[in-house]
């Protein structure tokens, strides 16, 4: 449940911003991070609908990685 | 370069442990899922244990908690809203009551499941004349979007039947028994992203033993494991950052603050392990007029048959302690499997039985 994933932002609108991660866009909430500035391209980790902190872009895309080994996973519920 | 997986595997393997017994400890789900589905344990030497601990809050949710969101639900007018992993949580109801809100959905009751704070909201928006009551359970990770959603004005008529926990008064209360089981700790990666990594710090300076924050690839966790021993090895103990990627000392200032304007933290009751102290959020007084258990007294409560207790037969409690590993659970496998689960560390995708089950252990260990 602690779980986050990693989302680039596409475009901001007061404390909600379109985020996208591999094709899949989710409206995700911005309020846990209103002190940190924040643009479209920037990546954050979000976690229910949350972001809780912003993340470089490489570090997205090795946390991708390990989210495509973990749901490729066998047995994977 | 940063190392490998197989590149940690092989300093640990080089380490002088000779046959030295190290219990490590973590208490993440996401850590207990990639350390299972990355086959760590095969891979190490033998005499290294890694016991997944307190990591699930759904597992440690009160079933009494769990009861009375029930009871909730089954009002007329209540809509109900939980995490999906809330909803076959099983509680010891008397015969032909619901035993799970799934259970109690069947019957009519309305409630729906949710990935994110901001949904509760939403419902209570989209349904004005009704009552939407969010049963919130959750670490520190989870808690910190809940207080960021109920500091963001939602609608009158959303409650918060609150369940949330902090997750290192647990490990404390382990530490200060006489039985901790552990010999380092593998802190949790994300409840520190929030958090900030020196609320672990504890651990090394009140209690001696080592720890590192991790993130949850097998790479960070090898990193924190062979951290922890090499500290254990040198006997210097020192919290150290695996994750440094995403945790800081201090950990994101303005959801701690969030937090803080909206809950404060008292004892709580954990499901199997009991009341430990400064551990459970409870909503702000200026927040009343959202708190379910303000407006909807609890359900007497004291003549129910194993109130507050797992399933008869269900060693969940010993689970969540890390006092005994999944599979040697009396139910694992037989009685109690991800389509009929009894426990909650079943039900829930971080529950420890569920993560090894979907790993592939399918047989209870034999005695």
């Amino acid at each position: 449940m602690c779980l986050g994933i990693p989302m680039e932002i596409l475009d901001i609108n007061g404390y909600i911003a379109r985020c996208g991660a591999r094709g899949v866009e989710r409206e995700v909430n911005l309020f846990l991070l209103q002190e940190t500035p924040l643009k479209p391209g920037d990546h954050v980790i979000v976690h229910v609908g949350y972001a809780l902190q912003k993340i470089s872009p490489e570090e997205a895309r090795s946390a991708w990685e390990l989210f495509d080994q973990m749901l490729d996973a066998p047995g994977h519920a | 370069m940063p190392r490998s997986a197989q590149d940690w595997l092989d300093l640990i393997r080089a380490l002088p442990l000779e046959g030295r017994r190290v219990r490590v400890m973590n208490v993440c789900g996401g850590h207990e899922r990639s350390i299972a589905q990355a086959g760590l344990r095969g891979a190490l030497p033998s005499s290294i244990e890694l016991i997944p601990g307190p990591g699930c809050p759904v597992c440690v949710c009160p079933e009494e908690d769990v009861y009375e969101a029930i009871q909730l639900a089954l009002r007329e007018n209540v809509l109900l809203t939980a995490f999906g992993d809330m909803l076959r949580v099983p509680v010891n109801a008397p015969k032909g009551e619901p035993r799970s809100l799934e259970q109690a959905k069947a019957r009519g009751a309305d409630i729906r499941p949710i990935a994110s704070p901001m949904e509760a909201a939403a419902l209570a928006r989209a349904n004005p004349q009704r009552t939407v009551v969010f049963f919130a359970a959750g670490f520190e990770t989870t808690m910190a979007p809940v207080a960021a959603m109920v500091l963001e004005a939602p609608p009158p008529n959303l409650l918060l039947l609150l369940s949330g926990r902090l997750t290192w008064p647990a490990v404390a209360m382990l530490l200060n028994s006489d039985r901790p089981g552990f010999d380092a700790l593998v802190a949790p990666g994300h409840v520190a992203t929030v958090m900030g990594a020196n609320e672990w710090r504890f651990i090394v300076e009140d209690h001696g033993l080592p720890a590192a924050v991790a993130g949850f690839s097998p790479q960070s966790l090898l990193a924190a494991l062979y951290s922890v021993l090499r500290q254990l090895l040198e006997r210097h103990p020192f919290l150290d950052n695996c994750y440094p990627e995403l945790v800081t000392p201090a950990g994101n200032a303005t959801a701690r603050r969030l937090l803080d304007q909206a809950f404060t933290v008292d004892e709580a009751n954990w499901r199997g392990v009991g009341v430990i102290p400064a551990s459970g959020f409870t909503l702000r007084p200026h927040l009343a007029a959202h708190d379910a258990r303000l407006r909807y007294p609890s359900p007497a409560d004291a003549q129910r048959k194993r109130a507050g207790q797992m399933p008869p037969g269900c060693d969940c409690a010993q689970v969540v302690l890390g006092r005994i590993y999944p599979d040697e659970c009396r139910l694992y496998g037989r009685a109690c499997r991800p389509d009929a689960p009894i426990g909650p560390c079943m039900v829930s995708d971080e529950g420890a039985c569920r993560i090894w089950w979907a790993s592939g252990v399918r047989t209870p260990r034999a005695a």
